[in-house]
Order: structure tokens, then sequence, then C-alpha cells
């Protein structure tokens, strides 16, 4: 029995905006289970449902087996971590830790015990007397936490903690949330837009779009098989390069070029003559002869590069090849949203991540190796991968 | 599930001890001046400043011209106040021998101080009971969404619109009908609606307390009530304030709704008393009350404005809804 289930949940604000449709996720004793998704994906509103803070249209909430829909939020036996802290302002840290025992009737010396122990746990031991005025961005939120930990719940909520505090300190943060996580092993979820705390702290990743799920998979399959197009371009820093193409016999037309796709070519049989989406990772595109597993690999393609951008450990080129783009455009259509932007501006040119030392220049004509089993292939009407 | 037990992470450096009220408030009065520039950098033309100031010169002197002739004329005796030039002293300096003549029953018609006390009693409790009300509703009309609160609310502020003096005889049958004349409630359940307050209060708590932070409460386990005395008021405070002294300066200026309910001389705020002995001033010239009523005028207004000057940090950021840091 799951720690918390959510069945076909959803929600339909009166103004008629229907913010999450149909999510179906369970999450297991002591899990860390991520929501992630641009804004506006109905990750937060499906936050606050399982808190008991929004009232839900349809579906169900559950808490090993028990359902919840109508029980308010005081005894859920939930902990919440908000965006903004939500610190009790007039109180100290002290008595902000303790303020979810002062409710329970916890005797005194039992929750000055607690509260010790869980501002020992966070650092926060020569803090008890402050108010949150008087804190640091970094030192709130760990009272946050601490508010929420020393209640020893079964189920733990973070609504996007970390967004708030820079980039640096997100990073330290990022630890010592896994670090409390493990030490109390409830389950938890947790909701970020950002995919990097996603891929790195989550034992699995859901992502939304629009108020639907689109995948429900661990970090490492979402990134080597997004089941469409949105989870691909989504998961992966720099993104993927996705194309228009379409498939003749056993090769791949990419624009003028035309790749061999060797064993990959089965599943794409019900495409011969047909166009598909054809997507390579940045990190998938390597140097004739470079080191790299993408170094020795049998397909070959041509690019003009546009731009080089030397990190000092890696190298990201900008290419382009005469190959149409597909990201603004079929991500649009397969999702229905006018999300181009930026991604209309590098319409065509793709991104190559290369081993510090491989030779490129702006204006060169390179040749990149890529190993055809890892190209990925979607439909272009649904946005689907094809398997 | 046991508490966590970790080994702790590196301290962070200590902070130095928190400062103290004088320090803060030196702090305060520095950032201020550092937050505004200078009024030659404004970018005016000129003699704009100088017009300006004197505009509001006159308009201070023209507010202040009573006030100055209250706190003059309180000395004089009634002929002089009456012969000598109003804004300056003329002798015999009479201040000591009318104040102690305010407190003898000089008309037969009840003493200054009875009607002081009284003054004090509406106004405290009729203030106090406003404060409370507008609170509590001021906070259910900001965070509970009910079937019909936009109109309740409606009706409310809709109350503002009605003149008293329209009001005036159908209060008096209704309160003659359940026993509410010549009775102190019938003055102080009146003053403890006020609809200014309510909109007030309302606006203050939309404004000053966040959501996510009754959220949090509720997910703490807190009870609604719980909620609103031990997160709600403390964040309140400034906004309770304001209403607390709008509320006690209105119902100790009050003079339409005393005039209505009270037909006994012993139950009078001052507002009424001074409105008795004007009559019979005016009636009969011969009992030196002008400069009762001039020296009564003073001593009112004293404890309004010592309050005001007490309370100011509050109602200054009261009325400046929303500026208050969070």
């Amino acid at each position: 029995m799951s720690a918390i289930s959510l069945e076909n949940l959803t929600k339909v604000f009166s103004s008629g905006v229907k913010a999450l449709d149909g999510l179906d996720l369970d999450v297991a004793d002591g899990e860390f289970v991520v929501l992630v998704g641009p804004s506006g994906c109905g990750k937060t509103t499906a936050l606050r449902m399982v808190a008991g803070l929004e009232t839900i249209t349809a579906g169900t909430v559950s808490f090993a087996g028990r359902v919840v829909n109508d029980v308010s939020p005081r005894h859920r036996d939930v902990a919440m971590v908000f965006q903004n802290y939500a610190l009790y302002p007039h109180l100290s840290v002290a008595e902000n830790i303790g303020f979810a025992l002062t409710n329970r009737n916890i005797p005194r010396r039992d929750r000055e015990r607690r509260v010790r122990t869980a501002a020992e746990a966070l650092g926060l031991s020569d803090l008890l007397n402050r108010k949150p005025a008087h804190l640091s961005g970094g030192q709130r939120q760990r009272v946050a936490m601490g508010r929420a930990i020393v209640r020893e719940p079964s189920v733990f909520l973070m609504d996007e903690p970390l967004s708030n505090l820079d980039a640096k300190l997100r990073v330290q943060m990022r630890s010592e949330v896994l670090r409390v996580h493990k030490a109390i092993g409830a389950a938890t979820l947790y909701v970020t837009h950002d995919q990097i705390e996603a891929m790195t702290m989550g034992d699995r990743v859901a992502v939304l779009l629009g108020g639907v799920l689109q995948q429900y998979a661990t970090p490492r399959e979402l990134y080597d098989r997004p089941a469409n197009l949105f989870v691909a371009e989504f998961i992966g820093s720099p993104e993927m390069n996705l194309y228009e193409a379409s498939i003749s016999d056993d090769e791949l037309v990419l624009g003028s070029q035309r790749v061999a796709l060797g064993q990959a070519s089965t599943a794409l049989a019900p495409y011969r003559g047909r166009k598909v989406i054809a997507g390579i990772r940045p990190e998938d595109l390597g140097m004739s002869g470079a080191a790299g597993r993408a170094g020795e690999a049998a397909a070959a393609l041509v690019a003009d590069v546009k731009l080089v951008e030397g990190l000092g450990s890696e190298k990201h080129v900008l290419f382009a090849i005469d190959a149409p783009a597909a990201g603004a455009s079929a991500l649009a259509a397969a999702v229905g949203e006018a999300e181009t932007g930026l991604l209309a501006a590098s319409a065509h040119n793709g991104m190559a991540r290369l081993d510090q030392g491989a030779v490129v220049r702006p204006r060169d004509r390179v040749t990149f190796r890529l190993d055809p089993g890892r190209l990925h292939f979607f439909d272009p009407d649904t946005g689907a991968a094809i398997r | 599930m046991s508490a966590p037990t970790l080994a702790p992470p590196a301290q962070p450096p200590v902070r130095p001890a928190a400062e103290t009220r004088r320090e803060r408030k030196r702090r305060e009065r520095l950032e201020q001046r550092d937050a505004v520039i200078p009024v030659e950098l404004y970018g005016l033309r000129r003699g704009t400043v100088t017009a300006l100031t004197t505009c509001c010169v006159l308009f201070a002197l023209f507010i202040l011209a009573p006030v100055a002739w209250v706190i003059i004329n309180s000395t004089k005796t009634q002929a002089n106040i009456f012969e000598s030039f109003g804004f300056w002293f003329a002798s015999p300096f009479e201040f000591f021998h009318t104040f102690a003549n305010l407190f003898r029953d000089i008309d037969g018609d009840g003493t200054y101080s009875t009607w002081f006390v009284n003054t004090v009693l509406y106004s405290v409790v009729g203030g106090v009971g406003a404060t409370v009300l507008a609170a509590l509703g001021g906070y259910g009309f900001a965070r509970f969404e009910f079937r019909g609160s936009k109109v309740f609310f409606g009706i409310v502020i809709a109350g503002l619109l009605v003149p008293i003096t329209l009001v005036a005889v159908p209060l008096y049958l209704a309160y003659a009908k359940v026993h509410l004349i010549n009775s102190i409630w019938g003055m102080i359940l009146p003053s403890m609606v006020t609809p200014v307050g309510l909109y007030l209060m309302r606006t203050y708590v939309e404004l000053s307390i966040p959501r996510e932070l009754t959220d949090a409460a509720r997910i703490d386990g807190a009870s609604e009530l719980r909620i609103f005395f031990r997160i709600a008021l403390p964040l309140m405070v400034p906004g309770l304030m304001t209403v607390l002294l709008l509320s006690v300066a209105g119902t100790w200026n009050n003079y339409i709704l005393p005039l209505i309910i009270f037909s006994n001389n012993t139950l009078f705020p001052v507002t009424v008393g001074m409105g008795l002995w004007s009559q019979h001033a005016g009636n009969s010239g011969d009992q030196n009350l002008y400069p009762l009523i001039v020296m009564s005028g003073l001593v009112t207004i004293i404890p309004m404005v010592a309050l005001f000057a007490l309370l100011q940090r509050y109602w200054r950021g009261g009325l400046l809804l929303g500026s208050v840091a969070n």
C-alpha cells in the first residue's frame, strides 16, 4: 500500500480553468517523488490538494489506503515547506518550530526536547531565540524545514522550497534536503520547475504539462527513454536537438543527409516513407577520433559551426544543418500551447557538447559522429515517442 | 519513526547580539534620512517650494486658529472674552480660577467632571468594542469565503452613505422600544459598529497576512480560532491601533447620538454638556458661563491630542496600509 496515492485527481477552478486533469500517482513509503514542469502545469495545485488546502473536483487522495478527500489539513498528518517559508514573523525560531507541537498540547518538556533535536539536526541551535526577520534566506529555509520535521509526519510536502535562494545556496540546500529526507524516512512529494533538481533529487519524477501527466519514471528512464517530445526537451541541459526528418528504407533522411539506422529501424517500420521527428542529445554528438562514447560511432552528420562556447571543462558548439528544426512548433502543436519565444530564435541551430580538447572554430564545417541507437524518434502528429 | 539523529553540519558564524531599542530607532531615523533626496534635487521651478510651504503654513494656521483661540481665551474673564482682542491675552489672568470652577456644579445642570467621566466611559468601552468587532469581522471577510459575503460587506459599507440625521427619529423610536433611551448602552452599542473600521481591518488583513501563513498554521494543526488569536491578531496590531484611535476619537467627539439618546443630565458626555451650557449662557447672560465653556473645550481636547501623539507610530503605519514590513 503506497504512502500517498492519487487517483484520477482533477481540479477545475470556478473560473473554468482546468488546472489538473486526471493525475494518477503513487508514492511508496520513504520515497522521494518530484513533481516537475513549467509554470502553470498544475504541480502546485496537486500538492495543495494533497495537503488539503485546495478542494478536489474529482478523483481521490489516499494516505496508506485511507481516502482523505474530506479530511481537513489539521488532521491529515502532513507537513509542508512553502516556497516563501511562511514563518510566523512574531514568533521566535524555537516557537516557530514548536508551533505544531503546541497545537497538539504536547507537554512542554517533550516539546522543548524535540525542538532542540530538530534544531541541532539543521544547525539552528544558536538561532533559537531569533525572530525570522533577523535570519538569512538559507536560515529561514532551514527553520521552515525544522517546523516540518519536528512533527515526524507520515507525508512530507515541499513546494519549490529552494527557488528563492541564490544558486550556490541552492546546491548546498539540495543535499541538505536529501539528508533530512533520509533521516526522516517519510514519503515526500517535492514540487519544482527546475529539471536539474528533479534529476538529482528524485527517486522517481513526474513530469506535468498543462495539468496532464506526461511521464512518471526514474530520472534515468526520463533521460534515456522520454515518452514524448515535451519530456525529451524538458529533461537534459542543454536541450535535445530536434529535427523534422523522414524515414526512407533503412535510413533517416535529415535535410540533405542520410543516416544509416541499423537496428533502430525495426521500431520505425510503420513510418517508412513518412515524416518523423528525430532527436539527438548534445552529449551524444562527438568529433571523429575524439574521446568519449560518440567518438567511434558509426553514423556521421555534417554541420556548419556557428558559435563555440568554451566552458573550461567542455565546449558547447552551436551548429546548423539544413533540416528544419522541430522544437517549438512541434511542441506547440502537440500540446496546444504557444511557448515559442526563445525556442523559435534558435530555430535551425543545434547544440553539441564536445570535449574541451576538440578542435573546432566558428564557420568550420565539421563531421559529428553519432550512435544511431542514441537517436530518439517521435510521431510528428502526437509527439509521442516511437518505440 | 524516531527523531532525526544526524550529526549537525558545520555551525555558521555567530551573529552579534540583537540591537537595543535606542540603536534601532537611531538607525531607522538615519535610514529614513538616507532614503529621501533633498528638495533641491526634485527638479522644481524656482519659488515652487516657497509657494507650497506658504500654502501649507496658511492652511495650518487656519486649522489651528480655533485651538489657539481656545487656549488663549480660557485665561480670560467673560467680559474680556467679548471685548479684548481674541488672539492675545488680557488681564486679569483667570486661568486657574476658571479651571477650579469647572468642577463645581455652577449651573445646577450637572458638573463637568461627571460629563468627563461619561465621555471616557463611552469612548473607551465603545472604542474597544468597535475594535474587537472590526477585527473579527475584518478577518472573517478577508480570509473566509462564504455565501453572501460580498452582499453582507456591501450592506455594511452602504451604511456609511446614510447620514445620522436621517435616522435620528427612527433610531429614537426603535431605542425607546428596547429601553435603550437614557441608558449608557444606548450610547455604547451604536458606537461599537463602525463600517470604516471594518473596511480598514479587512483591507489590512488582506495586505498584511499572507495566505501562506494561515495555510501553514492550518497544516500545523491549529484550529481557526487559534490561528486568529495566535497568528493573525499579533500581525494586525497596527491596523487595530488605527481603528481604536478612530473609534475612540469618533465617540469622544460624538454630539448627535448622545443628544438623541440622553435626556438625563448625569449621563451626558462633555459634548452635550457643553451644548447645554452654551444654551444657558445664551439665554441668561449673567451666569459667567462663557469662560467655563471655553475652558471645558480646552480640557476636552487634551486627552485626544495626547492619545494621538502617544500612538502616532501606529496610526501613521496603519493609515499607510501595506507599508508595514512583514
